[in-house]
């Protein structure tokens, strides 16, 4: 099966981010995850939007679904940011939400890639 | 989505008893600091959270709680975090949070 890929693009408002929650739901019950699976997405992909929120005027978002695994990348989502004190300890919190959440995290310059491995013969 | 925020002062235990039901991100989180910060410039005491209606918690709702209980405990209160749901309960584990707030059932 080739990569299917729905881009999600919205402005960085926290007004937004319960839409990317929904739409992670429902891409996620679509492959046959579980509850709690779906429930990890939503957390982290909301975790990682708090995190690029502010950083610039857009949020981008993209899932790409295969056969055995969804990837979630989310742009200008970094791990450590220049201190800022308490918002500074809430962005740790979400870092370390989404690592703990998600089956594979990695960094890079453009944001995090978050994947979550699907499981065969569930559904 | 959203928050509704009730919040009832019980003088027999000295405590603010918060109801919340909805969603507490990253929208509806300032919403609840000004209203627990309103009600303790009014009285000091205790907070009890109860999460029995209340459906997601984010990074910025736990942050509110981090910086509620830092204000209570200088007057010797303390936050009591009451029927709280399993997938909520979750982020608290994983943050280790679950050592900082006391769970009731």
């Amino acid at each position: 099966m080739k990569k299917d890929i729905i881009n999600l693009k919205i402005p960085s408002k926290p007004d937004y981010i319960s839409v990317v929650r929904l739409t992670s739901s429902a891409i996620a019950s679509n492959l046959g995850l579980n509850i709690e699976e779906i429930e990890d997405i939503k957390v982290s992909i909301a975790e990682a939007c708090i995190n690029a929120i502010n950083k610039s005027s857009e949020i981008n978002i993209q899932f790409e679904i295969e056969k055995d695994k969804l990837t979630i990348k989310v742009n200008n989502v970094h791990p450590l940011e220049e201190d800022k004190s308490n918002l500074n300890k809430e962005l740790e919190l979400g870092i370390l939400i989404i690592k703990s959440l998600m089956d594979e995290v990695n960094f890079s310059e453009e944001g995090v890639e978050m994947i979550k491995y699907i499981e065969d013969g569930n559904k | 989505m959203s928050l509704d925020i009730d919040v009832k002062f019980n003088e027999d235990n000295n405590s603010w008893v918060v109801y919340l039901k909805g969603e507490l991100d990253i929208y509806t989180s300032p919403e609840l600091k000004e209203t627990l910060i309103d009600a303790l410039d009014k009285k000091d005491g205790n907070i009890i959270i109860n999460g029995k209606n209340l459906d997601y918690v984010d990074s910025t709702g736990l942050g509110v709680l981090i910086s509620i209980l830092k204000r209570v405990r200088e007057k010797d209160n303390n936050v009591y975090l009451q029927n709280i749901k399993p997938n909520i309960r979750k982020l608290f584990d994983i943050t280790k949070l679950d050592k900082v707030f006391i769970f009731k059932e």
